[in-house]
């Protein structure tokens, strides 16, 4: 598997490193004509907040079609006579595909981040460096509940990847027709509609919550929460997580990566 | 055992058409196996099921006495009837990726077909004409000391100077202990290199045996049976 991923990495970094290039120098540009247009520190992050934010949600959506594509491809193009005639399972061929996605989203979500408080901390008066911006975090955010944000970030972005890689690959089994190739789509809503369904259900008929406040360690019964909200942070001012609906994600995941793999293996006709 | 394939009552159906139909034949280790047929024969899809990208309809396939899978992908070289590397590559990018994939991979083989096929490691994938294509494709799989050749199409589609090169290429790089399989329906061209021929219709088996015993039998070259078959 690690030998396809390295095909997968070399294959795509251009794209991924460009993407990178680019966006820092917009932050960069960002931030400088603000420093300039007001020939003093930033008073107001608010303008630039808006603004990045915009090109970074655009990044990751563009990031995403492009990993996406890169799987759809396999399935629909000339490249899929190489990568289905390697001597490699199922398994291996999506594990480096959900592999390499996570590696990309994990540099750009902890480059784009950093680079902008670097440049925070370069162009504003008020914070004089990156130490007093990580503690002032340390403070607000618990070591576990740090853990857990990346537990649940991990796994909702595998759930939410395999859910696509399963929709296409069910969609070529289903429909060989090229020009319908489009309707793995629809397949994608319904199924991402039943996976929340399921979610909420699970969480209203079992309402456990696990506490990740600092106060207490204990699993509890919180009927507050919102059913199916598996983080309620806003809504109670308290962070948990609904055990039942976590599992049931979990499960799900790893049913939608064994599917896929086992139609890729099994089932697909190019 | 001594055979290399052997596929028992093979059927392929897409929708409403059938591709293969109760197929059944025994490929023996060693030997030049040609699968002769018009285009629609069924060539393509029997090679495809070989290679793990079409799966049957009903019917059994074993290769090396395996059913198809990640072994039987390993000592498999195919070569398909498209451009199929991947476009970001550079010629020795291919030549890694076989390296790192197939343990029978030899690269000093493959740099003295590149340059046979005066083909240059630096070459980028996207910039090959088709005959280009054609020949680096069949340098990546003749550089493999595979127990099976499958080769759809070698010589289809590229100019006879290429067509001259690419044979030679698989005549003087056939190892004499593997098996390969040619599909191909550019008879004449290709006759010569075959030890035996099986002869595909509208997905059926219509006709098979020794190339040299056919000839004697019937008085006639290869091309000429061929053109009997398919008139009709």
């Amino acid at each position: 598997m690690f030998k396809y991923i390295k095909y997968e990495i070399k294959g795509t970094y251009r794209y991924i490193l460009g993407t990178m290039a680019f966006v820092l120098m917009l932050i960069t540009g960002f931030y400088t004509y603000l420093v300039n247009a007001s020939r003093a520190p930033i008073n107001s992050i608010g303008f630039v907040s808006l603004l990045l934010g915009l090109t970074l949600f655009g990044t990751a959506v563009a990031t995403f079609l492009y990993i996406v594509g890169s799987f759809r491809k396999e399935l629909y193009e000339d490249r899929g006579y190489l990568t289905f005639t390697l001597p490699l399972t199922g398994k291996q061929i999506v594990g480096a595909k959900l592999t390499v996605a996570f590696i990309w989203f994990f540099l750009l979500g902890t480059v784009f981040p950093l680079y902008n408080l670097m440049m925070i901390s370069i162009f504003n008066a008020a914070v004089h460096n990156l130490t007093e911006i990580f503690t002032a975090i340390a403070q607000v955010i618990s070591f576990k509940q740090a853990l857990f944000f990346i537990f649940n970030t991990v796994l909702k972005t595998s759930n939410f990847l395999l859910l696509v890689y399963f929709s296409i690959t069910l969609s070529r089994v289903t429909f060989r027709n090229k020009k319908i190739g489009g309707l793995w789509f629809v397949l994608f809503l319904i199924l991402s509609w039943l996976m929340s369904y399921g979610e909420t259900k699970i969480a209203s008929l079992l309402p456990y919550y696990l506490n990740l406040n600092l106060q207490s360690n204990n699993f509890m019964l919180n009927q507050l929460i919102l059913n199916g909200m598996t983080l309620d942070f806003f809504h109670t001012g308290s962070l948990t997580a609904n055990i039942a609906s976590n599992i049931y994600v979990l499960v799900v995941t790893v049913t939608l990566f064994l599917a896929t793999s086992y139609l890729i293996e099994k089932k697909i006709d190019l | 055992m001594n055979n290399i394939v052997e596929i028992k009552n093979l059927t392929k159906i897409y929708y409403d058409k059938i591709a293969l139909d109760n197929l059944n034949l025994k490929i023996k280790k060693g030997k030049v196996v040609g699968i002769l047929g018009p285009n629609g024969s069924g060539k393509t899809t029997l090679i495809k099921i070989l290679t793990g990208l079409l799966r049957p309809t009903s019917g059994e396939v074993l290769i090396d006495q395996q059913k198809i899978g990640v072994y039987t992908k390993s000592i498999i070289s195919y070569l398909p009837d498209r451009n199929y590397l991947y476009k970001w590559m550079k010629i020795e990018d291919a030549c890694r990726l076989f390296k790192d994939f197939y343990a029978d991979f030899d690269a000093n083989r493959f740099a003295e077909l590149l340059d046979f096929m005066q083909l240059k490691e630096n070459m980028k994938i996207d910039t090959l004409s088709k005959g280009m294509h054609e020949k680096l494709n069949l340098a990546l799989a003749l550089a493999r000391k595979a127990k099976l050749y499958i080769l759809d199409e070698p010589i289809a589609g590229v100019d006879p100077v290429a067509r001259d090169q690419i044979l030679d290429a698989i005549i003087n790089n056939y190892n004499e202990n593997s098996s390969m399989l040619i599909t191909t329906h550019l008879v004449s061209e290709m006759e010569n290199i075959l030890d035996e021929v099986v002869f595909l219709k509208e997905g059926r088996l219509v006709s098979k045996g020794n190339a040299e015993q056919l000839r004697e039998e019937k008085g006639k070259q290869i091309v000429e049976i061929y053109k009997e078959i398919f008139a009709q």
